[in-house]
C-alpha cells in the first residue's frame, strides 16, 4: 500500500497508541500474573505474542447496545446483565479494567471494523456469515434460539397456529434491525410485513401500541421482556436455531481475541461463566 | 413446529395400536414405520432490495427440518441440494430437536461425505429419540438463474423399514434470478482495481464500490418515501403555521395563549420525543394512524410551529405605516391583513420559507427511530447486514442532491429581496406604497360595493 502524507498522520498517530496499548497490556497482564498464581501461564502467553493493541491503555472497551435485558440492560445508570458481567470478568481476568460504550445494535459491527470506537463488540451478536466478512468471533458463550411473541388477547395468532399465521400478509413483525431475529422472521414468514427498529424494546411497545402484530427475536430476550415490563404479550412460537453468541473484534486484533477466548475457556473451567448464566437467567 | 407434534400424537398412538394387534398375529413382521415428515426447508434471504428474497448466485443457506419417531432408527440421511446449487459442507451443522417444545439441542455424531449435490450423513448411532432432525447447509449459491428449488431428502433405518425412502412434501424454496445491481456488484468485486480500493479500510468502509451499486435502489425508494412526506406535510405546514402566528399577533388573550403554548412546547421539544410520543402515545389513546399519515402528521405539526415564528416575524417586518394607511383607507383588520400585508410578508419569508423545508426535508431521518421505511432506515438495514457505512454515504447524496440547488435558490432569493443600492430600495418602496394604495383602493371600493 502507497502511503499518502495524508494517511500518514493518521496511521502514525495509530502506531503510537498501539505501542502505548502493547505497554498498557503487558504491563497489566503483569500485575495479573503476580496477584493470580493460577493463571500464569496463560497470562504470560497473552504478553509473549503482545499484539494485542487497545483502544485506551490498560482498558477493554466494549461497545454495546444496552437495550437487551437479560444480557445487556442499564439500570440506574449501571450497565447490568449477562453480557455486562462476562466483560467484566473477561476484562478482570485479562487485568483490565473494563468500559461500556453505548452503540446502536445495527452499528456495533461497523463501529468495531472502524476501530476507534471501542476494542470488541459485546452486545448479544450471534455468529452469521456476513458478520464473519466484516470481524473476528471469539469462541460463543451462550446458545440462543429465535421466539415471536404476540398480545395475549391475540386471538387470530395462537400457540397452535403460529408457524402458518404469522406468514400472512396482513401481519405486521416488529423485530430489530440487523439482527437474527429480522432474517428469522423473513426466512420463516417470508408474506409477512416487517418493521424494524434501531432498538429493540421499542419492538415490544410497537406490539402493545397495535403498530406490529407480533415481535420477533432471541429467545431469552423475548422471555425477559415478557417477564418484566410486557408481561400482557405472550410467546406463540419457539425455533431451536441454536444461534452463538460470541464477542466481535477486529479483524487488525487477532490477539485479542486470542485473550478472550483464553479468558473464556478460563471462566467456562471455573465455573464462572455457569454462574453468571444462572445468576442472569434466573 | 409444535402444531405437527400434536397432529403426530393421535397418529402416533392409532399406529402404536396397530403395531400392537399386529405383533400378536404376525411376531417379528416390521411394523409399517412411522416415516419422517419434512416439517420445513427454507432458504436464507440474502437481497437488500427486498429482505424477504432469495437470490441465485449470492450467499444462501438452506435449513431443512424433518421429524423423526421415536424408536425409528435412522442410520443414514441424505440431503441432496438442487442441482446447479453450491455449496460447501464446512460448517454443516446437524442437530437433533428434542423435548415437547423440541427447544433441547441433541448433538447426533455422523460422518459426512458428499456425493454430487447429495450429502450423506451415515449417523454413528441410529436415531431412536424422537423430535426435529435439522440439518443447516451454508455457503450455499443458488443457480444464476434462480427458479423453485426443490430439496430432497431421502433415509435409511436400521430395522430395514426405510432404505433410501425418499421424503414427501418438502417445501421448494423459491429462488429468484439474481437481480441487475447485485451482478454488477459481484463483477465488481472481482475488478482488482476495487480490491486495491478497498484494501483501504477507510475507502471499504464509506465507499465500497460493491455496496454502493447494491444500496443505491433501495436507499432510492427512501428517497421517495422521504420526499413524499415532505411533499405532504410541508403544504399543509403553511396554512397551520399562518394561522398560528394569526393567532399569536391576535388582540384575543385566549388565542394568543393557545398559540404561544403550543409553539413553546413544540419548539422547546426535540422533534424526536414528538415522534416517539406520537408512535406510541396515539394508538394507546386509540388512533391507530398508519405509520405514513402519521409520519407526516408530527412532520407537519412540528413544522408549523417553526413556520408560525417565521411569518410572525415577517408581518411585523412590514412597516406599521403600510397598515395604518390601509386601516385610514377605511379596511377593516381583516382586509388589511389579507390584502396589504399578507401578500408584501410572503415575499420577505420565501427564503426562510426554503430554509424551513431543508430542514424538514433532513429530519424526516429522525421517523427512522419508529420503523418508518424513508432514506435513513433503507441505509440502516443495509448498514446493520453489512457492516459498511457506504450506504450512509449514499443516503447523504440523496439529502444533498434536494438540498445544494435548494440552498443555493434561498441565496439567490435573499440577494433580490435584500436590495444592494438605495435607489433600488426607494424604487421598491414606493412601488409597494403604490401597490398598497392601490389594493386598499381597490378593497375599499368592493367593500363599498357590498
Amino acid at each position: 500500500m502507497i502511503i499518502t502524507r495524508r494517511q500518514f498522520i493518521p496511521l502514525a498517530a495509530g502506531a503510537a497508541a498501539a505501542a502505548f496499548g502493547i505497554a498498557g497490556c503487558s504491563n497489566d497482564t503483569a500485575a495479573t500474573t503476580g496477584s493470580t498464581p493460577a493463571d500464569t501461564g496463560s497470562a504470560a502467553e497473552t504478553s509473549g505474542d503482545g499484539e494485542m493493541t487497545l483502544f485506551e491503555e490498560g482498558k477493554l472497551t466494549f461497545a454495546t447496545s444496552p437495550d437487551y435485558p437479560p444480557f445487556e440492560n442499564l439500570e440506574d445508570g449501571e450497565y447490568v446483565g449477562l453480557d455486562m458481567d462476562l466483560g467484566r470478568a473477561v476484562a478482570e481476568y485479562l487485568g483490565l479494567e473494563c468500559v461500556y460504550t453505548n452503540i446502536d445494535f445495527d452499528g456495533i459491527i461497523p463501529a468495531i471494523v472502524a476501530g476507534g470506537q471501542a476494542d470488541a463488540g459485546l452486545s448479544g451478536i450471534s455468529i452469521t456469515p456476513e458478520r464473519e466478512e466484516q470481524v473476528l468471533f471469539s469462541d460463543p458463550y451462550y446458545i440462543d434460539n429465535q421466539a415471536v411473541a404476540v398480545m395475549s388477547d391475540n386471538t387470530a395468532i395462537t400457540e397452535e397456529n403460529a408457524s402458518e399465521a404469522l406468514n400472512a400478509d396482513t401481519v405486521t413483525i416488529a423485530v430489530q434491525s440487523g439482527s437474527t431475529g429480522a432474517d428469522f422472521a423473513a426466512e420463516n414468514f417470508p408474506n409477512a410485513k416487517q418493521l424494524p427498529f434501531p432498538n429493540f424494546t421499542d419492538a415490544f411497545a410497537a406490539v402493545q401500541a397495535g403498530k406490529a402484530d407480533a415481535v420477533c427475536g432471541n429467545k431469552a430476550v423475548v422471555d425477559q421482556m415478557l417477564a418484566g415490563a410486557y408481561s400482557d404479550e405472550h410467546t406463540v412460537l419457539t425455533s431451536a436455531t441454536g444461534e452463538e453468541y460470541a464477542i466481535a473484534v477486529s479483524k487488525d486484533n487477532p490477539a485479542l481475541v486470542d485473550a478472550i477466548n483464553e479468558a473464556i475457556a478460563a471462566l467456562t473451567e471455573d465455573g464462572t461463566l455457569d454462574e453468571i448464566i444462572a445468576k442472569n437467567m434466573g | 413446529m409444535n402444531s405437527t407434534t400434536r397432529r403426530h400424537i393421535p397418529a402416533a398412538m392409532l399406529a402404536l395400536i396397530t403395531v400392537m394387534m399386529s405383533c400378536c398375529m404376525l411376531l417379528g413382521a416390521a411394523a409399517p414405520a412411522h416415516a419422517m415428515e419434512a416439517v420445513k426447508c427454507t432458504g436464507r434471504p440474502n437481497s437488500d432490495d427486498d429482505p424477504t428474497i432469495i437470490m441465485g448466485a449470492t450467499q444462501s443457506r438452506i435449513t431443512f427440518e424433518a421429524s423423526v419417531e421415536e424408536g425409528e432408527g435412522v442410520t443414514q440421511f441424505v440431503l441432496h441440494v438442487p442441482d446447479g446449487t453450491e455449496f460447501n459442507t464446512d460448517d454443516l451443522a446437524v442437530t437433533l430437536l428434542t423435548g415437547d417444545d423440541l427447544m433441547t439441542r441433541t448433538e447426533v455424531p455422523y460422518t459426512e461425505t458428499v456425493e454430487g449435490q447429495d450429502i450423506v450423513l451415515d449417523f454413528d448411532e441410529p436415531i431412536m429419540q424422537a423430535g426435529h432432525l435439522n440439518i443447516i447447509v451454508y455457503d450455499v449459491l443458488f443457480p444464476t438463474e434462480g427458479g423453485d428449488m426443490q430439496v430432497g431428502a431421502s433415509y435409511t433405518t436400521s430395522d430395514g423399514s426405510a432404505d433410501g425412502t425418499a421424503i414427501e412434501g418438502i417445501p421448494t424454496i423459491p429462488v429468484q434470478g439474481i437481480s441487475k445491481t447485485e451482478q454488477l456488484s459481484q463483477w465488481l468485486g472481482e475488478q482488482p482495481w476495487v480490491q486495491a480500493w478497498n484494501s483501504n479500510r477507510f475507502l471499504r468502509l464509506f465507499f465500497d464500490p460493491t455496496i454502493l451499486v447494491t444500496s443505491f435502489p433501495v436507499v432510492l425508494s427512501g428517497f421517495f418515501m422521504s420526499i413524499a412526506i415532505v411533499a405532504v406535510a410541508f403544504p399543509l405546514a403553511i396554512p397551520l403555521g399562518l394561522l398560528l402566528a394569526l393567532m399569536r399577533l391576535s388582540k384575543f388573550p385566549l388565542w394568543r395563549g393557545i398559540a404561544t403554548t403550543y409553539v413553546n412546547i413544540v419548539r422547546g421539544t426535540p422533534l424526536f420525543l414528538q415522534i416517539y410520543v406520537a408512535f406510541f402515545g396515539l394508538p394507546l389513546a386509540g388512533l391507530n394512524i398508519p405509520n405514513f399519515p402519521l409520519g407526516v402528521i408530527v412532520m407537519f405539526m412540528n413544522s408549523g410551529a417553526y413556520m408560525c415564528e417565521i411569518f410572525r416575524a415577517g408581518i411585523q417586518s412590514i412597516s406599521a405605516g403600510q397598515s395604518e394607511a390601509a386601516r385610514s383607507l377605511g379596511m377593516t383588520r381583516a382586509q388589511t391583513m389579507l390584502y396589504v400585508v399578507l401578500p408584501q410578508m410572503f415575499r420577505v419569508v420565501i427564503p426562510n420559507l426554503t430554509s424551513e423545508f431543508i430542514l424538514l426535508y433532513k429530519d424526516t431521518s429522525l421517523l427512522a427511530a419508529v420503523g418508518i421505511m424513508e432514506l435513513v432506515m433503507y441505509a440502516r438495514t443495509i448498514v446493520a447486514s453489512t457492516g459498511s457505512i457506504t450506504p450512509y454515504i449514499v443516503a447523504a447524496l440523496f439529502y444533498l442532491v434536494i438540498t445544494l440547488p435548494l440552498s443555493k435558490l434561498t441565496r439567490i432569493l435573499e440577494d433580490r429581496s435584500r436590495p444592494k443600492r438605495g435607489r433600488r430600495r426607494r424604487i421598491a418602496q414606493a412601488n409597494a406604497a403604490a401597490e398598497a394604495a392601490k389594493a386598499a383602493k381597490a378593497a375599499a371600493n368592493t367593500a363599498k360595493e357590498a
